[in-house]
């Protein structure tokens, strides 16, 4: 029989807004725990939610009134006990990088602290499927996990006053994407043609929180070609 | 769209404000709106703009200059400042006519810290996702030459304004209200307690965050905690301890413990704030807080 996920520790952060906070961990199992609760409440809260943010281990939901925490409760073990939320299904979505040494700016730094050869860096970096675990820092950047712990290699300890949209970088536990121009103290390792943010765009983001990320490696030249289909569009 | 102004100075910061955006917060991007919602919904009232319309430009301190491409009725309400309409001094919180070719300065402001220009009809710009209020990180930041829409609108029959008496007083040692934040119980007992007895004092700062300089606040133990959201009047605390109180323009996740966030009711009172104003902090009822 499967478990019942407990209600999560509920406290109002202000006049309308709640956190939801499940255990303070990085994990799969906690990220899709959180999901999943962040569907619940969009789901339960409907028009009364302006919109909600989930992180590694919280959902803060902006709400319009006063909400009441004890129906939630009971919803949400009548939900577990009747029905599936269901997980999230779609494919990850697949992108291409470019890790040549050019973009690739702290190719050496990284390969120095994991003693590792670049192209089993880049392997290890292409071979797991992430999770957008949090989109914050800038709009559009995607915190992807987990990252294969042999590429664990601490941020830059003076951050880097430009790093150029598109640019992929690790830092710590995760990997990510700088969607625009911005300074920044990841370890830069290649870079994606494709734009993370674009206010004109019909679907203006790349990434979505909660979603599924791949990556595959691309030649410069196809980099080049891709990045003129992405600026003529 | 018709031009009503094209900025001829620019000061600290300006930028278009309407009631913010909301559903991008997930996506990283900040709700932005005015800093100070009681001189902005003020504007509106006084020269009468529908819900929709309700856009003004923000500015920081003073410095800023304007030339009128075309008529229009305003008001500049808001931080105490001096303004001049061709050079000479103009009332705030009341109805005023620019005709083409009119020269408004913002000058030197003495009490507060943000002003706001509101046309009759609102200014307008294209909506960036779903909203008018500018987005500095896509640089869509108004500076000097921009030119500032607004609408074809009836002339107001009459002069509107505020009462003296009704007019906001932006005061130099204010207290707000704030609620105990995710991180409160990590902070330690003795830092508790100076963080709701001890005045704060406003060391700088913009649209994102405002600086705050006091007691120390310290950790119980120094650990790490995972980033989550925040929002327009959360209080983070980074590691040399001096609290950041998060403003409308702020990252919408933080990393640094949060030990409490401010009443949404008091935030128009932070905004004003200015270099040696002072804050207290008090906290909600428990009750409040399940």
């Amino acid at each position: 029989m499967k478990q019942i996920i407990e209600f999560p520790h509920t406290m109002w952060i202000s006049q309308y807004t709640i956190r939801f906070a499940f255990d303070e961990v990085i994990s799969q199992e906690n990220f899709q725990l959180v999901q999943q609760f962040n569907r619940f409440l969009k789901k339960m809260l409907h028009t009364n939610l302006i919109e909600s943010v989930a992180s590694y281990h919280t959902v803060t939901a902006y709400v319009k009134h006063q909400v009441d925490i004890a129906f939630l409760q009971e919803q949400w073990l009548t939900m577990q006990r009747n029905a599936y939320v269901g997980e999230a299904t779609s494919q990850p979505l697949q992108i291409p990088i470019c890790y040549d040494e050019e973009f690739a700016l702290d190719m050496h730094r990284v390969m120095n602290v994991t003693a590792l050869p670049f192209e089993a860096i880049k392997k290890l970096h292409m071979d797991k499927v992430y999770s957008v675990y949090l989109i914050g820092f800038l709009p559009g950047f995607p915190y992807l996990g987990d990252l294969h712990s042999q590429l664990f290699v601490p941020r830059l300890t003076k951050p880097r006053s430009l790093v150029s949209a598109g640019s992929v970088g690790i830092g710590g536990l995760q990997t990510g994407i700088y969607p625009l121009d911005s300074p920044g103290g990841w370890n830069i390792i290649g870079k994606t043609p494709f734009t993370l943010f674009d206010i004109h765009r019909k679907a203006p983001f790349l990434f979505t929180l909660g979603g599924q990320v791949q990556f595959y490696e691309i030649t410069k030249q196809a980099f080049l070609e891709i990045k003129e289909k992405e600026c003529s569009n | 769209m018709k031009p009503l102004l094209i900025v001829k100075k620019q000061g600290v910061y300006g930028s278009l404000q309407d009631q913010g955006r909301e559903g991008y917060r997930a996506f990283g991007v900040p709700r932005s709106g005015p800093m100070d919602s009681v001189s902005f919904q003020a504007a509106h009232t006084i020269v009468d703009n529908a819900t929709a319309d309700q856009t003004s430009f923000e500015m920081f301190i003073g410095g800023f200059e304007f030339q009128a491409l075309n008529d229009g009725i305003y008001v500049l309400t808001g931080a105490t400042c001096l303004c001049l309409l061709n050079g000479r001094p103009i009332e705030m919180w009341k109805t005023f006519q620019l005709f083409k070719g009119d020269i408004l300065s913002i000058k030197s402001v003495n009490n507060g810290s943000i002003v706001y220009l509101t046309p009759k009809g609102g200014f307008q710009t294209d909506l960036i996702l779903g909203s008018k209020a500018s987005l500095p990180m896509v640089g869509s930041t108004p500076g000097v030459g921009s030119v500032l829409y607004g609408q074809y609108v009836a002339a107001l029959p009459l002069t509107r304004g505020l009462y003296a008496p009704y007019r906001p007083y932006f005061h130099t040692a204010i207290t707000v209200r704030v609620f105990k934040g995710p991180h409160f119980q990590l902070f330690t007992e003795a830092s508790r307690q100076q963080f709701l007895s001890s005045p704060y004092q406003f060391s700088g700062g913009n649209r994102m965050g405002y600086y705050l300089k006091g007691n120390v606040l310290d950790l119980k133990t120094r650990k790490d905690i995972l980033s989550e959201a925040t929002q327009f009047g959360t209080i983070q605390v980074p590691q040399n301890g001096q609290p950041i109180v998060l403003m409308a323009d702020a990252q919408t996740v933080g990393g640094y413990p949060i030990i409490a966030t401010i009443h949404e009711d008091d935030l128009h009172k932070v905004a004003q704030m200015r270099m040696f104003n002072t804050i207290r902090f008090v906290l909600m009822e428990e009750s409040y807080a399940n």
